[in-house]
Formats: C-alpha cells, structure tokens, sequence
C-alpha cells in the first residue's frame, strides 16, 4: 500500500478541549436561530431584503463542499496519484459541509416544519426545487465515495469520483442559478455566475483545506511535504486570478450599461453602504494578497504562509456571496422604466440597507463550528489522515 | 370474536368509503371545470391615474400628511387582517400607494400617485420560482399562497417583479385590532400578498353577481372611482372597455410577466 491512513489517538487534554469548544460554538449558533425565531426584530432583514446572510451560507457552504469534493476527486479522476493523500479527507469535508448548507436552508426558512414539503412536493419550474434534490444526492454520492474509499474499492473510487465532479459541479451551477436567474432584479442577472460559482467554489474548497491539512498534520505531529501543498497552492492562486477575471468582466458589462449606471455606481463606488466594502474587500483581501502570498517565492513555500493565504480567502468568498445577494435587493428596481417611483407605505423605490445581526452571525458561526467539530470527531473515529504525506512516497 | 363474513362487509365497506368519498366530493367541489373557468374569465384591475392621483392630493392637502392611507388601502387592510406596524421595515403591505415621478423633473415636475398591488401575472415569476407550489395560479388568472405548503424561503419575494409579497416577521395577530373572519389567517413566518380579494370573488360567483375586491369597492364608495375590477375575458365589461379605449400601461412590460394591473390616464389624456 502506497498511502497508510489511520485514525488519530484523540485522547490528549488539547483534543478534548477543542471539541468542547466547537461544540459549544455549534450550540451558540443554534440557541441564536431559536432566538431569532422567538424574537422578533432580531435579524436584520426586511421586507426589501429578505435575503440576508444566513441564506448567504446556502451558496456559501454548498461551495466550500464543491470545492473540496473537487479537489479530492482529482486524485481518483485524472489519477494524479500524488494528491490521493489528501483524497478521503476532502471527500469528508465536502460531506461536512454539505450538511451545513442544508441547515443553512433549514435556518433561514421561515416555516421550520414545513420543510418536508420542499421534499414532497416538486415544482419542475423551480431551480430551488431542483436543488432539493442535488443536495440531498450530493450528500449521498458524497457518502458512498467516502466509503468505497475505506473500502479501498479501486474502480469503484474512480467511478464515484468521476460522478462525484460531475454532480458537484451541477449543484454549484444550480445554487449559481438560484440568484442568477432571478430576471427581476437586474444586479442579479447575470449569465456569469454559475461559472463563477464553480471557480469560486474550488478557490474557496482548496484554500480551507490548504489550511485544514497544514493544521491537521501539524496538530497530530504526522509529515507533509511542502511540494505537496505548493502544487495544490499554484492552483489555488491561478484560479483566484480567474475569478477576479470574472468579477471585472461582470462589473464592467453592468457599467457599460446606461440604465444601471445609478446602481453601478452604488455598488463599487459608494463607500458609505456594506456593499461597496463586501466588494473590494474581497478583491484587495480575498483575492490580490491571496495571490500575492502565493506567487511571492519568499511566502509562498511556507506552510504557514499559505495556509494564511487559503483561509483568508475562503472567508472572504463570504463577502462576495454578500456581494451577489444583498446588492440586488438593497438597490430599487424601476417598476416604470424613465420614471422614479416612491412608495408612500413601504420602503420600495427607496435604498434601503442591511446590516446582519449578532444573532445572523452566530448562526453562521454555529454551523462552520459544526463542520470542524465534524471533521474533529471524524479523524478520531474514520482512518481519514494519512500516516505521512511526502510526494516520493505515494509515488512508488 | 369476528365472523368472516363480518369482516369482508366491514373491509368492503371501508374500502368503498375510501375509495367513493373523495369521488363523491370531487363532483360536488367543482361546478365548472378549471377549462370552462379558463375559457370564461380573467381577472384584472384598471387604475385611472388621474383620478388617483386627484384623491390623493385632496386626501394630503386635508390631512397634512405625507404618507395618509387613502381609502382603498384602507379598506384592504381591514378586508384581508393585514397588520400594522410601527416599523416600516417588517410591515406587510398587500395596497400601497406609490409617488410617480418622471426621472427628468426639469422637463415635467408632475407628480402622480398610483396603487401597487400583486399584478397577478399571466407568467407569475413567483409561481416559476415556488420550491413547493404554494404559490400558483388558478385558471382565472388569481396568483394565491397556500399557507400550509409555503415554507418561507422568500424566493418568490426576490423573483416578484413588482415588490408585491411580505413576509411574516411576526405573527401578523400581534398587530390586528380587529379580524375579519371571512379571510384566512396567517401566522410568523410565510409569506402574503393581495388576493384580489379571492374570497369575495368566490362568492360573488356563487351567487350570480359581479365580484368587486375591497379597494375598489372603497375607491368607489369613498374616492374617486380610480380603480375598476372585472373580467377582461367578457368584450362587455367595464375593464374591458377601459382597456379598449385608452393608452395602456403595464408596469415592466419588458419582462414578459404580463402583469394584470392596467395603468391609464399616465400622460392625462
């Protein structure tokens, strides 16, 4: 056998510790959704922004699992046999995180015991209703991949690997055309997203897990060779560029439109709203010194530095789903185009903002919190982490 | 203990109940078939600009206030247990009253004032959109929520053209002095609209006579007769002449929703 996996002791003080920690963040973030639902006037929504971050970490989540499910599977698909160490961890990950989008979805509605009939009843029309059931499946292939691996079933993780980069990179499209082809908001419209969804979701999957190997080896005192990660962090870098490829071309095409020069202008050159910052601070801290660290050949063979560099971009993804859900719904829409129209009763025809809560964010929290206690408690119990991972080893 | 013969009557029964009852009622349920209703009707609303913006200029000028509920909203509010809210935010508004403007007041600083209102769409973006069907169309053209299928996911509030859906932030109890027993009650957490007042339709259809929702019935009774219901299916109508003889407009056309609130008298020809 090329690879060994096996479990970690988990009986130290540390362990112990860190899992009471995630556990009590976990709990925080769920006694802050039934605050929210018992209280009123908790969240920062409206009824101009009904929208607001918790629905954020649908796409949010569904992109880490994506992202990670993909790289895991480019060990088994193009048998790159030097990645395949880092194969069961990011196919466990991806089940993880698949879950936290699906509560995600169970936190944000509003009529918690009705959730079934997003499950019973089908509307063929609906996008969301198709991704009931990407995600349910998802979390089923995510599954039986994990486990033909323990199995080390050989053919059997190719094939599942293959199905599993297929169907993850369908329920990311589907999650991107959740928002972007909502035809009535035209911030939302945007032919761009589903391809940038997929991008975004390795850049943000591959950036968490750089960091979550870097930690994981570190903490359990087992070998990982940098060129390892440095290959992975190549990746990582080039597909940030990609993105911000993406996020200017979409900017530019929007600004090139008269119509929608009021609410250009309002996203990327208005200081004073959350937008503008969700914007650039994903571009300057998500994207440039991401990149920078990477390609910068002082920082970019140290682990810790690119550990940094991937953790720092997977959280400021979380900006820019902020950035595509909340701008629309933030700015007006024209209901009669060449004429400004103010609502006496409502605040439609107004800029209105949206400002999470305390009790938005700890639901957020709670449910990465959730990921990691997930992922904690997996490597104790699942053979997850290999023994070592050196590239001439897996290469024999 | 049961003889067999016992049973088989007792099963046979059973079945028969089960299998007759929801026959028995199906027939009784429906007078016309949702073709035939089809074929019939369509309903929709037209809005003389005008005369709405005449009301509510007098309605401010006498009130002193920028923001007065003219009676239609009134009315509506009232009609369909809509609540009331200090915060703006969270309030569910079914009837509003919207300040038009052109974008270049240089040229004409008119100001109109027009209703806002579920447009009950021909292509309802929100039916499109509906993870569960709770939101769907009924042959006559009615865009209504299934309160007990909706799962408060706010979709159809983002995908609706025409911000006509409220969410339920709190229990819409909480902010009713009155309730009007004939319109179902909503609770925390699903979304509303207007209905057209569906249920007066209904009734109205029952009896043989012409459905009036409760803002037009106001409009009539109380404003300026800005607002006119009926079936733009019938040549006869009143709607159906309206739309015949003026200039009309439908609120963002562009999208191909065709909406059923017909806006006249923009330009006040």
């Amino acid at each position: 056998m090329a690879v060994e996996f096996k479990k970690i002791e988990g009986d130290s003080i540390q362990y112990f510790a860190l899992v009471i920690v995630l556990a009590a963040v976990t709990a925080s973030g769920f006694y802050a959704y039934v605050l929210d639902h018992e209280i009123a006037g908790l969240n920062g929504l409206s009824n101009r922004v009904p929208w607001g971050i918790v629905n954020a970490g649908i796409p949010y989540f569904i992109g880490l699992s994506a992202g990670s499910l993909i790289v895991s599977a480019l060990a088994g698909v193009f048998n790159i046999k030097k990645y395949k160490v880092f194969s069961r961890i990011a196919a466990y990950m991806a089940a993880a995180w698949i879950i936290a989008a699906i509560l995600s979805i169970a936190l944000d509605i509003g009529k918690l015991y009705h959730f079934m009939n997003a499950v019973r009843y089908f509307n063929p029309t609906s996008i969301f209703s198709w991704n009931a059931f990407l995600y349910s499946s998802y979390f089923v292939i995510c599954s039986v991949y994990l486990l033909v691996q323990f199995e080390e079933m050989e053919r059997a993780t190719r094939f599942m690997a293959g199905l599993a980069v297929f169907w993850a990179v369908l329920v990311h499209s589907g999650t991107g055309a959740i928002y972007s082809f909502v035809y009535s908001k035209e911030l939302y419209h945007s032919a761009l997203t589903p391809p940038m969804f997929i991008v975004c979701a390795i850049t943000s999957g591959l950036g968490l897990l750089l960091a979550n190997l870097y930690f994981t080896f570190r903490f359990t005192k087992r070998e990982l060779d940098p060129k390892l990660i440095r290959g992975l962090a190549l990746i990582f870098a080039g597909l940030m560029m990609i993105l911000g490829y993406f996020l200017a071309v979409e900017g530019f095409e929007k600004g090139y439109i008269p119509a929608l020069h009021e609410a250009v202008q309002f996203v990327f050159l208005t200081p004073t709203s959350g937008v503008f910052w969700s914007f650039w601070l994903l571009v300057i801290f998500g994207i440039a010194i991401p990149v920078i660290i990477v390609l910068n050949p002082k920082t970019g063979y140290d682990l810790r530095w690119i550990s940094f560099a991937g953790i720092l971009h997977a959280a400021l993804v979380f900006a820019e789903r902020f950035y595509l859900i909340v701008p629309g719904q933030v700015f007006p829409e024209e209901y009669l185009p060449g004429y400004k129209i103010e609502s006496l009763h409502t605040l439609e025809g107004y800029i209105v903002t949206y400002t999470p809560t305390i009790i938005e964010w700890l639901q957020i929290i709670g449910l990465i919190a959730m990921v990691y206690l997930i992922f904690v408690v997996g490597v104790k119990v699942f053979a997850l982490i290999p023994e070592r991972a050196v590239e001439e080893v897996v290469e024999e | 203990m049961m003889s067999r013969r016992k049973f088989l009557l007792l099963t046979g029964a059973a079945a028969a109940g089960a299998f007759l009852t929801p026959q028995i009622s199906a027939k009784t349920q429906f007078i016309e078939s949702p073709e035939e209703v089809e074929a019939k009707r369509r309903w929709g609303m037209a809005v003389d600009v005008e005369k709405c913006t005449e009301c509510m200029e007098e309605l401010i000028a006498k009130t002193g206030n920028p923001e007065v509920k003219p009676p239609c909203v009134v009315a509506c509010d009232k009609e369909n247990n809509v609540p009331e809210f200090e915060e703006k935010r969270i309030d569910p508004q079914w009837m509003r009253i919207a300040k038009l403007e052109l974008d270049k007041p240089g040229i004409n600083p008119k100001e109109f004032y027009i209703p806002l209102l579920c447009n009950h769409c021909e292509h309802p973006p929100c039916v499109q959109v509906c993870l569960t069907q709770a939101s769907f169309k009924r042959p006559d053209g009615i865009v209504e929520i299934d309160m007990h299928r909706c799962i408060g996911c706010r979709y159809c509030m983002i995908a609706c053209p025409y911000g006509a859906r409220s969410f339920n932030f709190r229990d819409p109890r909480e902010g009713l002095k009155e309730v009007n027993p004939n319109v179902q009650m909503r609770t925390e957490g699903v979304v509303e609209k207007c209905t057209f007042c569906v249920h007066r339709i209904d009734e109205a259809i029952a009896k043989g006579e012409e459905p009036i929702p409760a803002c037009v019935e106001a409009c009539h009774k109380y404003g300026k007769g800005a607002l006119v219901f009926g079936n733009v299916k019938d040549p006869n109508s009143e709607i159906s002449k309206i739309l015949r003889e003026n200039i009309v407009v439908q609120l963002r056309a562009n999208l191909g929703t065709d909406p059923h609130v017909f806006y006249t008298k923009l330009g006040g020809e």
